[in-house]
């Protein structure tokens, strides 16, 4: 089936050359069955192609400038006790109301995203770093593969939230101690994903080639393997991110996370859970803006798996 | 095959090991020193030394793990640090509700999620798929807590349908262990059910398009037996893996699905347990559910024969 801009190319063939040889009869105006189709270019029509990039996309972008402007969007300071004016309910003063200390939970939720999208994207692009090591190491050398995929395997059969706990439980709470013991229950995930990957791709002929051709390991990693990892290891940085979001949050409303100084949404519901069931607004501004990110990082996820891999499309 | 059942069964030894180690080896990974951490803020330094001691710290690293592995094979899984009480004990405490917990959740999720996913991938690249789908991406991204929540504030609170905490023992009662167990389930079942939608319609579409399902429906065999005599059965074997490694998802959620509705179960433990800093206790719980999770695994992988007679070892 030609495409309609091919069939009006033709006409304008034919009436060009009708106009050169006017012994001919002019041809007929062929008619438009479809309308001409709008080939949307760059990045307008790439995100006009992927609904899920452009709305996860733009959430996330929300999300990172409420993150990065959160003192000059009205807020108050987030620690700020103030035991005259505790429990009161969203308000136009207090939009998202106060909790138990009198503290402003707007602010505190604003201030919280920093913690969310900071543990997410650290957690991302810590294990993505270590798993494509480890991947690329067990997948290209085959003597390695053995050893490197048992611990891996033992490592993936503690819970990954059992196995931050357990780290959490050991060392003082702090930020960066929850990125560390995140990132460690996420990578053996990424490695054994790394490690398919390379597994196909050393098989490949061009790879064949460049060992005959002398190129040094190194460089055949580095040119040849890993720039075609990029592509599905994007995809699983940002599930990774997601979960990583989840969990943080997880291990600080169980007490386990991030120290309860710093407003991360984890710790304003675990703040809240006393009193939910009278003030429920405590518990469900944090809870709500944490669902909504997770969901613009998942949504970004499946429209990057898509776009970036056509054959996975439609099938999970 | 039962050369297959005995070589598989060894193949998990390694494995345990594996955990076995990494669990114990925890305590020297994690940065800075565990023993003053355990012990706390305001603790003397002859706290931090005796805590030391009987973590084993001030002797070889092999030497303690071999100990410590020993003691296991016996049974015993250390000693509480607050309350000097046996772990084993303590989790036997607590097992019920969590126990309880799981299989309900188990048995809820799975009956929802198989149908739903068979139902999307029928209906595939209509609504109902399109819901299924939508109902998939936000079970993966509302945490089990926040599902918690809401359904403790719509069904409990407002509705009042069901209570909204707590747990009451099997032996006082059907109704009332199971009432008290619905929402939990939900909660914890919610990205679980999700997981398990999300590979039933993937499998389901695969196997649809087979030569058989059209013979099947040029002998005029019914929709129904169709879809869940010859269809699923061809697509059990994913299913189940996923229902198996999901697992590990009902485990980690337990913890908070627990601390959510008030449940006196190993989660509940284990929270405690991070708040006095009793790691004995908390290394306990994570090197039992690990054992747990590999040999669920493993019964999964020896049920694959049964499931599919083409599998052949």
């Amino acid at each position: 089936m030609s495409s309609p801009s091919q069939a009006t190319a033709l006409a304008t063939a034919e009436a060009v050359t009708a106009a050169a040889a006017p012994a001919f009869a002019a041809a007929p105006e062929l008619p438009d069955i479809w309308p001409p189709v709008r080939v949307r270019r760059g990045l307008i029509g790439f995100l006009w192609r992927h609904p899920a990039i452009a709305v996860g996309g733009a959430l996330v972008a929300t999300m990172l400038v409420i993150a990065l402007l959160a003192p000059w969007l009205g807020t108050v300071d987030p620690t700020a006790l103030a035991p005259a004016r505790r429990t009161r309910e969203p308000s136009a003063a207090f939009w998202f109301g106060t909790d138990m200390l009198g503290r402003d939970i707007y602010s505190r939720v604003l201030y919280g995203a920093r913690v969310s999208l900071g543990v997410g994207f650290s957690v991302a692009l810590l294990a993505s770093i270590a798993g494509l090591t480890i991947g690329l190491v067990s997948g290209f050398f085959r003597w390695a593969d053995g050893f490197i995929m048992r611990v891996m395997d033992g490592m993936m059969s503690i819970p990954p939230i059992l196995l931050a706990i357990a780290l959490m439980a050991l060392t003082r709470g702090s930020v960066g101690n929850v990125i560390t013991a995140i990132t460690i229950a996420e990578v053996p995930r990424v490695s054994r994903l790394v490690r398919g990957v390379v597994l196909t791709l050393r098989e490949q002929p061009y790879v064949d080639a460049a060992v005959a051709a002398g190129t040094r390991t190194g460089t055949i990693l580095l040119r040849h393997i890993l720039p075609n990892t990029v592509a599905p290891m994007t995809v699983q940085a940002t599930y990774v991110c997601a979960s990583a979001m989840i969990v943080e949050a997880i291990l600080s409303f169980i007490g386990a996370g991030t120290p309860p100084t710093i407003p991360s949404w984890g710790n304003i519901m675990a703040e809240g859970r006393a009193l939910w069931q009278v003030k429920p607004y405590i518990v469900f501004f944090p809870a709500f803006f944490l669902s909504l990110t997770v969901l613009a990082v998942n949504l970004l996820g499946d429209g990057l798996r898509d776009a970036l891999d056509p054959r996975m499309m439609k099938r999970l | 095959m039962l050369n297959y059942v005995i070589r598989r069964i060894l193949a998990t030894i390694p494995v345990m090991a594996v955990v076995a180690l990494f669990v114990f080896s925890l305590l020297y990974i994690a940065p800075g020193d565990p023993a003053a951490v355990i012990a706390g803020d305001q603790a003397t330094p002859a706290d931090v030394e005796r805590i030391r001691q009987s973590l084993g710290l001030d002797r070889p690293f092999l030497v303690r793990f071999g100990e410590w592995v020993w003691q296991i094979l016996h049974g015993d899984l250390g000693t509480s640090i607050f309350t000097n009480l046996p772990v084993a004990d303590l989790i036997g405490q607590r097992i019920e509700p969590t126990l309880s917990l799981m299989v309900v959740t188990l048995i809820l999720a799975v009956s929802i999620a198989v149908p739903i996913g068979v139902l999307a991938a029928w209906k595939a690249d209509t609504l109902i798929d399109r819901a299924v789908m939508a109902f998939a991406v936000l079970g993966f991204s509302v945490p089990v807590f926040v599902v918690g929540y809401l359904l403790a504030y719509v069904f409990a609170l407002e509705l009042d349908w069901l209570p909204v905490q707590g747990y009451t023992q099997l032996r006082n009662g059907l109704w009332p262990w199971l009432a008290n167990l619905i929402l939990p389930a939900i909660a914890l079942g919610f990205v679980y059910i999700a997981l398990i939608a999300r590979v039933t319609r993937a499998t389901m579409l695969e196997v649809l398009q087979q030569d058989y399902i059209r013979t099947a429906r040029a002998k005029g065999m019914g929709q129904s037996g169709i879809l869940f005599l010859h269809a699923l059965k061809n697509a059990a074997v994913p299913i189940v893996t996923v229902i198996g490694i999901g697992i590990a998802l009902l485990i980690g959620g337990a913890v908070v699905t627990e601390s959510v509705f008030a449940i006196p179960g190993i989660g509940r433990l284990t929270v405690d347990a991070i708040l006095r800093r009793d790691y004995p206790v908390i290394q306990g719980i994570v090197l039992l559910f690990s054992v747990v999770y590999v040999l669920v695994n493993l019964l999964i992988d020896l049920l694959y024969t049964l499931l599919d007679p083409r599998i052949r070892y």
